[in-house]
């Protein structure tokens, strides 16, 4: 942002973002078009762009003139477009865009983030999905996934099932990387009936740059919607660091392991369901639920949801009281993070410092308490020492392998749609993929 | 070599690009060693890139073309210098200020105008020299002025920027850099175009190198030069039109001295191509951009570049090019034709080449029958030419495309091309990309602006030792403008100042001990690497009457470790200097015997004795 000075000066010569200005000083004279400024906080520093394609920085004072040469020729932003041909061999494919990096282009003139909504701007930019589908594009939202709530992950549910029941073969949501974890599990839980692949996307990269990942994530997962015989909710993103091949991860197991790279997707005690490249090769690594053939079933949307659930964290020091707020304020749920098998500190030297005396008193007021693990990779145990049964007696709900996220989505989807009873028996029993009941022993791969 | 009126006479244009490494510890943007010396591949990834749209919309030419080359590019990933930064893997760190720094100080020293901001920028490259496809870029100075001589040329922009990573190998449609290097500051001073002859584009270019070497950071009574020095760490690249012809960038000259040679070939080469333009029009010569399916004529063919083709299901594909015959055979530079150039162009699409007809066809082993059978099916007459193209379906459809575009523009202009060596001893060139626009610039949201104070500035400036100031101190401490000046541009000038600056009155043996007895020991394998205090000591010694000015040669042989180590060696091997009343003794001696006594004295004592005292000696008793 520009200081509210600067503003007055613009607005007062009729300057706006994009237009070619002049500016004087005593010893100086640049031209240039006016960038907009990204920085928070008002800035007196002119940022223009010079015609060798460069920005510089010229400090506003009292001694520099400023001159507008020439308006903007370009205010109507577009994204140049590729027509797009219905194409009868191809079936449908919805694309549902929610935000994020991917599918969603910066204007570097106005500084406005815009979404690529048409299917011919898409095109443009990604022309081999024109080979793969069909592609109709459903612009639900555009939120940074860790803006998202329940709500965000209601709406998809429910565009998914009527693009699906209008004839989609396949779909792809396009969502932001931070939280799509989340989503791709509430998304798993709350698709009943599912009898198609339902792909989830993002980018690490955003796309106006040419290494983007968003461009082969994209296509893989057209690939992976189109041709894959998996009735599931999974993330579609790369398998490693390189661009060959994407890895099409369970919603329900799937979790970001990395703040910055293209393969932050790992799943977590579970294989991918299958690999998948450009070419649409798909090559399957774990069982999965297929497609019926057979199937009458429209798929529907439950969109029940309790959002009066927290995720806390167990830690040496960490303070029990945290249960006594979220029982205050009438939370219904809690998923607790514990350590190694699924401990909280339990006989500790300062009694203060114990959780048993507070999850009892929670349980025992309704509140149903589950205990996960802060290592995510195993499966916590009531039973292996004695702080555990300590737990178990307690009141809490030991949740096998299932991811601390996914067992927090899962019980605000189960106390949403089931009640409290059923809800507290079916936490720990898996519904969509989300506990494993054996393990199998896994090399390393790479 | 013309007159400078020649070069005015065809509209002669030229500007130089000047790419220096720094030598600062860090990388740009990551905390990467610069020297990776001793480092190792531990792995690589493999990546794919797409040109996307610049800054204001429009997608630059040179970055569509190169993605319209379906190419994958490995990345060897080293250990100690390269990180997840450099593979595109992880949001560049905060900007190295030691390089910013020096960036300044050598702005100052062209006399540039300074931002108040500097904005880093993305200068899209999507030839794949950079795994995130972008050249991290900040203009950190503007008009500036090099003096040569009487004349100043405008220095019109010095740049801040991250070096590319070197190529390792090209095949078939994989390339594959080492990403070591990548990262590292590089410095880009640009001249404008006024250059008025290839000797003058040398001389600057070796100006420019000469003030990047020797402005420096000030330390004590020294200047710390901020520059690598070695193979590779200057690289030249020159712009250079003439009138009818066009802006031609020649990229990557690191051998300044053959700077001179490329310019000139390049003015040969346009006016070649201005030549060939002419007499193409008068032939009412025409390309009219339609290939055709030759694979059923020539399945029989023995031929290797069509046999290897064919038997992969490859197709082969001519075009005619009508008045043409003779052109593309025709030489433009030492060793390249017309020919050459759609051969360079068609090669993008990742062909081995292309067979015209103004070659001697037998080496291909086309008959005279085939030719006859290929001219008729292409509709060419004995006027015409014909290029034939042979390898996969599409990458062949998409060479002859290329090629045909570029006969094309025979007729009608010098293609503005950024050009590469190809020859570096004929000093010729060959078409790397189509030159780029301004549109594949944008800025690098990851990082911030870099606000530089008048303050800052000022420190900066305070905190430089300036070229002038060295090369006039040298000049007046070694009263020899000779011997100043090859101090001025020696790797050793750091040192000569700092063994200077605590010994006086020896300038002219010290410059002339590193600049001749070191390197002569450097040349027979010998390593000169002592440490400068050991060097400080052994002049010490000389400019105090211990040792001789012959014998510091020879203690420099020894590789002394430390001052006591040189005690050490000036004992043992007895070149302790003999003076005085002892050398008057035996200067006597020798005259008794009847002997020359000159001869006598230097021939056994040449390491201990002082040519000079012993010549005054010698003289005074005649």
């Amino acid at each position: 942002m520009y200081s509210k000075e600067l503003q007055e000066v613009f607005s007062r010569l009729g300057i706006k973002v994009g237009d070619t200005i002049l500016i004087r000083s005593d010893s100086d004279l640049q031209q240039g078009i006016l960038m907009p400024r990204t920085e928070a906080g008002g800035s007196d520093i002119i940022v223009i762009k010079r015609k060798d394609g460069y920005n510089i920085g010229i400090k506003y004072s009292n001694s520099i003139k400023v001159e507008k040469v020439s308006e903007s020729t370009s205010h109507n932003f577009s994204f140049p477009k590729k027509e797009s041909r219905p194409n009868p061999s191809l079936g449908k494919m919805a694309m549902i865009y929610t935000g994020g990096t991917i599918g969603s282009k910066v204007d570097y003139v106005s500084g406005g983030v815009y979404m690529l909504t048409k299917p011919e701007e898409l095109l443009h930019d990604v022309p081999e999905l024109d080979q793969i589908a069909n592609i109709e594009i459903n612009e639900l939202m555009s939120v940074a996934s860790e803006d998202m709530s329940y709500h965000a992950w209601i709406k998809m549910a429910e565009a998914t099932a009527k693009a699906l029941n209008n004839g989609a073969k396949g779909v792809v949501i396009t969502h932001g990387t931070d939280t799509m974890h989340y989503t791709s599990a509430a998304l798993s839980f709350m698709l009943k009936d599912l009898n198609a692949p339902v792909v989830m996307t993002g980018s690490q990269r955003s796309s106006d740059r040419g290494s983007s990942d968003a461009f082969m994530n994209l296509i893989c997962s057209a690939q992976m919607a189109m041709k894959s015989d998996v009735a599931e909710v999974g993330i579609c993103m790369h398998g490693s660091s390189s661009d060959n091949t994407n890895i099409f991860i369970r919603g329900t197991k799937a979790r970001k392991m990395h703040t910055s790279r293209r393969d932050a997707f790992k799943p977590i005690n579970n294989l991918p369901i299958c690999s998948v490249d450009q070419k649409g090769k798909i090559t399957y690594l774990s069982d999965y639920r297929k497609v019926s053939e057979g199937h009458k079933q429209k798929v529907s949307a439950q969109i029940g949801y309790e959002p009066k659930v927290a995720l806390v964290k167990a830690y040496p020091n960490s303070d029990p009281e945290i249960i006594e707020y979220y029982l205050s304020k009438g939370y219904k749920g809690l998923i607790i993070e514990g350590t190694g098998l699924g401990h909280v500190p339990s006989q500790t030297e300062k009694k203060e410092y114990s959780w048993l005396s507070n999850v009892k008193k929670a349980t025992d007021s309704g509140m149903i308490i589950g205990a996960t693990s802060q290592c995510l990779y195993g499966r916590v145990s009531g039973t292996v020492y004695r702080n555990l049964r300590l737990l178990e007696d307690a009141g809490a709900i030991h949740c096998e392998d299932m991811l601390p996220e996914v067992a927090y989505v899962k019980l605000g989807f189960l106390l949403g749609n089931y009640g409290k009873e059923k809800a507290r028996d079916m936490l720990n029993k898996d519904i969509a993929g989300e506990i494993t009941h054996r393990t199998e022993f896994d090399f390393p791969t790479e | 070599m013309h007159d400078k009126d020649y070069y005015k006479s065809i509209g002669f244009r030229c500007g130089l690009e000047i790419h220096q490494r720094l030598s600062t510890e860090h990388k740009l943007f990551c905390e990467c060693s610069t020297d990776s010396s001793g480092d190792r591949v531990i792995g690589s990834v493999e990546r794919r890139q797409r040109a996307v749209v610049g800054e204001l919309g429009a997608m630059d030419r040179s970055t569509s073309f190169e993605s319209s080359r379906n190419r994958s590019f490995v990345y060897n990933i080293f250990k100690r210098s390269s990180c997840l930064v450099d593979v595109d893997e992880e949001p560049p760190h905060h900007v190295n200020m030691h390089a910013v720094e020096a960036a300044l100080r050598f702005a100052s020293a062209f006399n540039a105008k300074i931002p108040d901001e500097i904005e880093p920028m993305r200068k899209e490259v999507v030839d794949g020299s950079d795994p995130s496809a972008f050249q991290r870029s900040m203009m950190v100075a503007y008009d500036g002025t090099l003096e040569i001589g009487k004349r100043g040329i405008p220095i019109t922009s010095i740049f801040l920027e991250e070096e590319s990573s070197g190529i390792v190998s090209t095949k078939d449609d994989t390339v594959t850099y080492n990403i070591d290097r990548i990262g590292i500051p590089l410095i880009e001073i640009d001249t404008d175009p006024s250059i008025s002859s290839p000797q003058e584009a040398k001389e600057a270019a070796l100006k420019i190198g000469l003030l990047l070497r020797l402005t420096g950071k000030k330390e004590g009574d020294t200047a710390v030069s901020e520059v690598q020095r070695g193979i590779g760490t200057i690289r030249q690249d020159v712009n250079v039109s003439i009138a009818g012809g066009t802006r031609v960038e020649i990229k990557g000259l690191q051998e300044i001295d053959s700077v001179d040679l490329f310019i000139e070939n390049e003015i040969e080469r346009q006016l070649r191509l201005i030549d060939i333009k002419k007499r193409l029009i008068e032939r009412h010569a025409q390309v009219d951009g339609k290939s055709i399916d030759l694979t059923e004529i020539l399945k029989h063919h023995d031929g290797k570049i069509v046999r290897d083709a064919l038997s992969k299901g490859g197709v082969v594909l001519g075009a005619r090019l009508k008045g043409f015959s003779g052109f593309l055979g025709m030489e433009i530079n030492p060793d390249r034709r017309l020919g050459s150039e759609v051969s360079d162009y068609a090669k993008m699409a990742g062909v081995r080449g292309i067979i015209h007809s103004d070659e001697d066809l037998g080496k291909y082993e086309l008959s005279e029958d085939t030719v006859m059978q290929i001219r008729q099916a292409l509709g060419a007459n004995s006027d015409d030419a014909f290029i034939l193209i042979a390898a996969d379906r599409q990458s062949c459809s998409k060479a002859m495309a290329h090629a045909i575009d570029r006969a094309r523009m025979a007729m009608a202009e010098v293609p503005p091309e950024t050009r590469a060596v190809a020859d570096a001893k004929k000093g010729n060139t060959r078409f790397m990309r189509p030159l780029p626009g301004g549109s594949r610039m944008y800025p690098e949201t990851d990082s911030e602006p870099i606000e530089i104070t008048s303050q800052f500035y000022e420190a900066v400036k305070k905190g430089t030792v300036y070229m002038q100031e060295r090369i006039r101190k040298l000049e007046k401490e070694l009263n020899n403008p000779q011997i100043a000046e090859q101090m001025a541009s020696s790797t050793k000038l750091m040192l000569y100042e700092y063994i200077t600056g605590r010994v006086k009155g020896v300038n002219l043996v010290v410059a002339a001990t590193l600049l001749e007895k070191v390197r002569e020991l450097e040349r027979s394998g010998i390593s000169a690497e002592l440490d400068r205090d050991t060097f400080v000591n052994i002049f010490k010694r000389y400019s105090e009457g211990e040792i001789t000015k012959a014998a510091i040669g020879e203690i420099i042989k020894y590789s002394p470790k430390s001052a006591s180590d040189v005690e050490r060696i000036v004992k043992s091997n007895e070149l302790e200097r003999i003076s005085g009343a002892k050398l008057k003794d035996m200067v006597a001696r020798a005259r008794k015997n009847g002997a020359d006594a000159m001869r006598e004295i230097m021939s056994k004592h040449r390491l201990n004795v002082d040519g000079e005292e012993l010549r005054g000696l010698i003289g005074d008793k005649k």
